[in-house]
């Protein structure tokens, strides 16, 4: 038997987004002009995309450049951020360059790279990578740099070389703050996916969603709007749930749910 | 480099009464100068020299600040003296190794891993099969007083179990000296009195060299055969006291017994000593 409140705290988020779609469903009865649907037109729009086979393969196409722009910055940025947390060379090094391109928008340089590479796949990953890579190396680098140096000490006296602490006490010790840095890459690697695309229109999510714009479909806007939405969602609620269980043994007993994991 | 004379540990072995005789660390003129974001470099120590013999207890006391954790650290491997050396079995030390095993004041366990995970580490390192270092380690988790605990992480410890499972994990691995810096510093007084207790328990059992620095004098003189006051800025040793007091020790009889007392408070004063000199110009 579930208490009450346990049932409450658990349905929070669910009530949560009806209470968004309710308080947009009477928004827009009020204002009521076409560039602006009820939320029940934009939900009633989304089986029609997701039944199209090629709106399915252009989702697809833009998940599968996410996934491989999100990969390949996570596999780069956190050795990356972990050396610069250990080493005052490489942090020097690093750090002012990521000074210079952290503020930067990185949709911004969309044209210069699609000048170089095209308006193809490569470009766009190369977006998300860059979108991806920057919070992941700034909390690897935070992570290592927390890393007691205690704990160094006594992997030494056990015999670990340097390599060997680095791989087996830096990165799980810092493997908090990393998934932390993760979990914003991630949805940093969906907002650059939807902009790439909305500045090089050839396939993918942010494709659908402009040429729609385009058009005035206004529906299927916001059915895109949603569907991108509950895509986040789910692609943050599964990482949770993963990062839950890698690192058990640093959360607190009691948590605040923020997410829907 | 000087070659000493090699003293073999098979001698040790096979001669057991001159165990006592046979220094396991030597310390010889070592300095200590940090670089200070001022202009004065800071001479944390100053030309110590000690030898700890094989199966002693030494314990360093002395005011904060007085660098005996750095002597720790160097006699470790952790950090390198700017002058002098600390040698081994007669080797000069250069950096940390597995003869020579820490105990920290801030535990520094691997959060990550299990109680016995922990304490399993050392011996997995060393190339231990799993179940034979499971084995072990499971026994001396029981030995800490820990049976029952050994799928508990650390955050779910206190800090006096903490500090019984860093000293398992560090004695897994079977070092021949202990380095124990504050290890009880950070503990409430009741649990750093049980954990005297039982540290001593577990040292009259097997006799591992023992270099154990703190800032209690009761402490220091409980546990240890030689107690190294030092003074500070600069660190330098003021005094090594011999402990003549007959083991087994038990704590009821001790803090009774007006030899320990006498040890206290001579210490003690030994240590204002050293205070009032600084007040002076």
């Amino acid at each position: 038997m579930i208490s009450g409140r346990a049932l409450l705290s658990r349905s929070a988020p669910l009530l949560a987004c009806l209470g968004l779609l309710g308080i947009w469903q009477v928004a827009a009865l009020i204002i009521n002009t076409d560039s602006f649907p009820t939320a029940l037109e934009a939900i009633r729009a989304i089986p029609s995309i997701l039944g199209d086979k090629e709106s399915l393969i252009n989702i697809l196409a833009s998940l599968r450049r996410m996934a491989i722009g999100f990969g390949v910055a996570v596999v780069v940025s956190i050795p990356l951020g972990l050396m610069m947390g250990r080493s005052r060379a490489v942090a020097s090094f690093f750090n002012p360059l990521l000074m210079v391109t952290y503020p930067v928008p990185k949709a911004a340089l969309m044209p210069i790279i699609m000048l170089w590479l095209g308006v193809g796949d490569i470009a766009k990953m190369l977006v998300i990578f860059l979108g991806v890579s920057l919070p992941v190396i700034y909390h690897s680098f935070q992570g290592a740099k927390a890393v007691e140096e205690k704990m160094l000490w006594s992997g030494a006296a056990m015999g670990l070389s340097a390599a060997q602490r680095m791989i087996r006490i830096v990165l799980p010790a810092a493997l908090p703050e990393i998934l932390t840095g993760c979990r914003t890459g991630l949805v940093l690697a969906l907002i650059t996916m939807v902009t790439s695309e909305m500045i090089a229109r050839q396939s993918g999510a942010g494709n659908i969603l402009f040429n729609a714009l385009d058009m005035g479909q206004y529906d299927t806007v916001y059915a895109m709007i949603i569907i991108i939405g509950a895509m986040g969602i789910g692609l943050d609620a599964g990482f949770e749930r993963i990062r839950g269980r890698l690192v058990k043994w640093s959360e607190p007993s009691f948590d605040i749910p923020l997410s829907f994991a | 480099m000087k070659v000493l004379p090699s003293r073999s540990d098979a001698a040790a072995e096979f001669a057991p009464a001159r165990k006592q005789a046979i220094a396991m660390i030597e310390i010889d003129r070592v300095s200590q100068v940090f670089r200070t974001s001022g202009r004065q470099d800071h001479l944390a120590l100053s030309e110590i020299s000690l030898t700890i013999a094989d199966g002693a207890f030494v314990s360093v006391l002395g005011p904060s600040g007085c660098g005996k954790s750095t002597l720790l650290y160097i006699v470790g491997g952790f950090v390198s003296p700017t002058g002098g050396v600390a040698r081994m079995k007669g080797k000069a030390i250069t950096g940390p190794g597995p003869d020579r095993g820490p105990v920290f004041q801030e535990f520094a366990l691997f959060p990550w891993k299990s109680v016995l995970g922990n304490v399993m580490y050392g011996p997995r390192q060393q190339g231990v099969k799993s179940a034979e270092a499971e084995a072990q380690s499971r026994a001396l988790i029981e030995m800490v007083g820990l049976k029952g605990f050994e799928h508990f992480y650390p955050k779910e410890l206190s800090g006096g179990m903490k500090q019984r499972v860093a000293l398992a994990r560090t004695l897994a691995y079977h070092p021949a000296v202990l380095l124990m810096d504050e290890p009880f510093g950070a503990l409430d007084a009741h649990t750093r009195t049980r954990l005297q207790n039982d540290l001593l328990n577990i040292w009259e059992r097997d006799r591992k060299t023992v270099l154990f620095v703190t800032h209690s004098v009761e402490e220091a003189v409980f546990l240890s055969d030689k107690v190294v006051v030092m003074t500070r800025s600069p660190g330098r040793i003021k005094q090594v006291v011999d402990i003549d007091l007959p083991r087994p020790r038990r704590r009821a009889e001790l803090l009774l017994d007006p030899h320990y007392q006498k040890y206290v408070v001579d210490i003690e004063r030994m240590i204002d000593d050293t205070s009032e000199d600084e007040l002076r110009p």
